[in-house]
């Protein structure tokens, strides 16, 4: 694929070490976690890098975003600061370059022990003993609260008293020949015994 | 395990989660010979991993699918409208527990709730007052806690915020279940030890599964021959009209036909329909057993939307059993809510993996990483509802796209229903009221995941011309076809609709077993 481009390096198809560089700098610009080192950025580059391997439609929208993005940002992305970084981002966001690297991101940033110990997932638990004997219960700035079915003297209402459209509507009063039985037939066998309430 | 020969005449099975692998056990029970077809591997407990993209790819349904419509499903995941599983215990292995039974109203939605434009309301064949020995039969043999002397589940850290915050709201109808997953040692399975993993599969065995339960007392009679990795692509039928053949690809992809006298299809909402449409024949053109055209059709997934609400304390949502929390209030039909039917409100936890592909999809910015940041102080909750079958949500093949089998790829094509949107909209409205009471600094509306409720593709009804089945599951137009899973749900009614396949398929084991014996199939 060519593109008859005013810049040589529109027709770029392979992505360079900058382009990584530029790339996490996009991901963490767009989903900012300020508690994050950098390796789960750049684990999550790396994956979208080799998913664009595999692919050259991904490849190409991935190569020329980058590179237009620096257009964008007036030079290098990697110089604007989160706001500004952050609006270059929303003006691309539906292109297929931005949602590759969105979708594809968080499928794999957040899939990884890395950034589940900060954001305080504790991950696999079943070899553990699960949490029976962990913490399950362990909040304690709520009251204990009831966990036994209600057995007050309140009665849960099924059917509202005002709940009366099926007749306003054409239910069992209304004659079999007024009825718009098209599609929605209504009762026409038993009577609802236990609807009566 | 038995064999059975491939040209012996036999009961086919297709499917073995919650209407399948209990019809296999109920019937065996009583003597009689099965043999299942599972689409997919024969997984085990052990083999299930706490990791829920790993899982996900272990368990789910994946098998090329498309969608269609105004659902947000259609545009976040396109491909994945249901997220049910493909393994010996369908979708048992993967769901969570909660097991409410329909209320006498939602068995009689339309002379209760009135003709609704747009919908295609029709009262179910049976009553509840029909179904209840049923109910108490499935309630016991799935260990359902707060019944029939189950012990509740304790409260577990999401459960006490929600707990407090319904008390707080005025809602009475909250408790820890009815949930099946055993809360003591009950049925030969262990007490849970609320490690935190449903939707990846139990690898402790405290939830009922058919995994569990079923399937194994049913290889235990030696009358089961369970062939898992066999995915059904016809239903043959004779020069009568009635169902002769199984035909199905072995896991090398060989055709295989297995001869059937009787077939009982439960291989849940999508796939379904999708076999009776690909079992089109010149004497059944629309498709087998569709001569009220309604196969495939009123396909409903209930009204669902998730809650996240932040806390300035930890929360820790993820320990213990994901869905051991309910509350009943909403569930009533009350039209002075501005929606017909009614809703539970159910705890429910994601990992950050989860949460981050679910709880806003599209979304990014400091908005989305706000939702991942307050992680260990989140509290979440589910709504699940009735919705109303419409003629036009549907499952179809598409003609465009097939498989790896060359087999046409279903399509499913849905519309929220006003009356959904409505309720919806009132759902997520209470649940923020509910974690307000208890002091929330934020919330996030979630919308509905890829459906794991599938129901309503081949309708029971009284009536052949409204509806693919009778009162037993017996296809109107085939004598010796039968739908055993939430395909003939007439409509959704509120609850979890797992405890109503199984209660619905004892009952219809009982009808077979019967018509067997006094050759009336």
């Amino acid at each position: 694929m060519a593109f008859p481009a005013k810049y040589p390096q529109m027709n770029a198809t392979e992505l360079t070490d900058e382009a990584r560089s530029v790339l996490i700098r996009v991901i963490r610009v767009a989903f900012p976690h300020p508690s994050f080192p950098d390796a789960p950025y750049e684990r999550t580059a790396d994956t979208i890098l080799r998913e664009a391997e595999s692919s050259t439609w991904f490849r190409v929208a991935l190569t020329q975003g980058l590179i237009t993005l620096s257009h964008l940002a007036g030079g290098d992305f990697r110089t604007l600061n989160d706001e500004d970084g952050t609006k270059v981002l929303r003006r691309i966001e539906t292109t297929e370059f931005f949602g590759f690297i969105r979708r594809t991101t968080v499928l794999n940033l957040y899939d990884n022990e890395d950034v589940w110990k900060i954001l305080g997932y504790e991950g696999p638990s079943s070899d553990k003993g699960g949490y029976i004997n962990r913490g399950f219960n362990d909040l304690d700035w709520l009251p204990e609260a009831r966990i036994e079915s209600y057995d007050g003297p309140e009665q849960l209402i099924e059917v509202a008293t005002s709940a009366s459209v099926a007749k306003i509507r054409g239910g069992e009063n209304t004659p079999a020949t007024e009825r718009d039985t098209s599609n929605q037939p209504g009762k026409r066998d038993a009577t609802m015994m236990e609807m009566t309430k | 395990m038995s064999t059975i020969e491939h040209d012996e005449a036999a009961i086919v099975i297709i499917g073995s989660g919650a209407g399948g692998g209990t019809l296999a056990y109920e019937l065996t029970a009583k003597g009689i010979p099965v043999v299942v077809l599972e689409a997919g591997p024969y997984l085990r407990n052990e083999d299930y991993v706490n990791d829920e993209w790993e899982a996900f790819n272990q368990m789910a349904w994946l098998d090329p699918r498309t969608t269609s419509g105004s659902w947000r499903i259609a545009r976040d995941f396109p491909n994945l409208p249901a997220w049910i599983v493909k393994a010996v215990g369908g979708t048992t292995t993967h769901w969570s527990g909660a097991t409410p039974r329909f209320k006498a109203h939602e068995f009689a939605a339309r002379s209760t709730y009135g003709r609704i434009d747009g919908a295609n309301l029709l009262d179910w064949p049976i009553t509840l007052a029909e179904l209840a020995p049923y109910y108490d039969k499935a309630e016991i043999a799935m260990g359902s806690t707060h019944v029939h002397g189950r012990k509740p589940l304790p409260a577990n850290n999401n459960y006490t915020v929600f707990a407090n915050g319904a008390e707080r709201l005025g809602y009475k109808f909250y408790s820890t279940g009815p949930y099946a997953t055993n809360a003591e040692e009950y049925d030969g399975r262990p007490a849970s030890i609320q490690d935190g993993f449903n939707f990846q599969g139990d690898k402790n065995k405290s939830k009922w599964s058919t995994l569990v339960r079923e399937i194994p007392r049913a290889e235990a009679t030696g009358l089961l021959d369970l062939r898992p990795d066999s995915h059904a692509v016809q239903i043959t039928h004779d020069a009568s009209g009635r169902a002769d053949a199984v035909l199905y690809l072995d896991k090398d992809g060989n055709l295989q036909r297995q001869a059937a006298r009787l077939v009982a299809v439960a291989a849940n909402s999508i796939e379904t329909p999708r076999l009776l449409l690909q079992s089109a024949s010149p004497m059944f053109p629309d498709g087998l057993a569709n001569s009220s055209g309604q196969v495939g059709r009123n396909y409903m997934r209930h009204t669902t939307g998730s809650v996240y609400a932040r806390f300035n304390d930890p929360v820790r949502m993820h320990r213990g059993e994901t869905m051991a929390g309910v509350i009943a209030d909403e569930s009533r039909h009350d039209p002075d809510r501005g929606f017909a039917g009614g809703y539970f409100l159910e705890t429910i936890s994601l990992g950050p993996a989860f949460l981050a592909s679910f709880s806003d999809p599209g979304a990014w910015g400091r908005g989305f990483t706000e939702i991942l940041e307050a992680y260990a102080n989140t509290a979440g909750l589910w709504i699940v509802g009735e919705d109303l079958p419409q003629e036009s949500n549907r499952v179809t093949l598409n003609t465009t796209l097939s498989d790896k089998n060359g087999l046409p790829v279903p399509n499913v094509h849905f519309d929220d229903h006003t009356n959904d949107i409505a309720m919806r909209e009132h759902g997520y409205a209470q649940a923020e009221l509910l974690y307000e009471a208890v002091g929330s600094v934020g919330a996030q509306r979630t919308p509905p995941y890829p459906s794991t409720h599938n129901m309503g593709t081949s309708r029971m009804s009284a009536r052949s011309e409204d509806g693919v089945v009778d009162k037993w599951g017996r296809a109107h137009d085939v004598p010796n076809l039968f739908i055993s899973d939430g395909s003939v749900f007439t409509t959704s009614a509120a609850a979890n609709p797992t405890l109503t396949i199984v209660a619905l398929a004892i009952r219809q084991a009982e009808y077979i077993a019967d018509q067997l014996k006094t050759g009336g199939i």
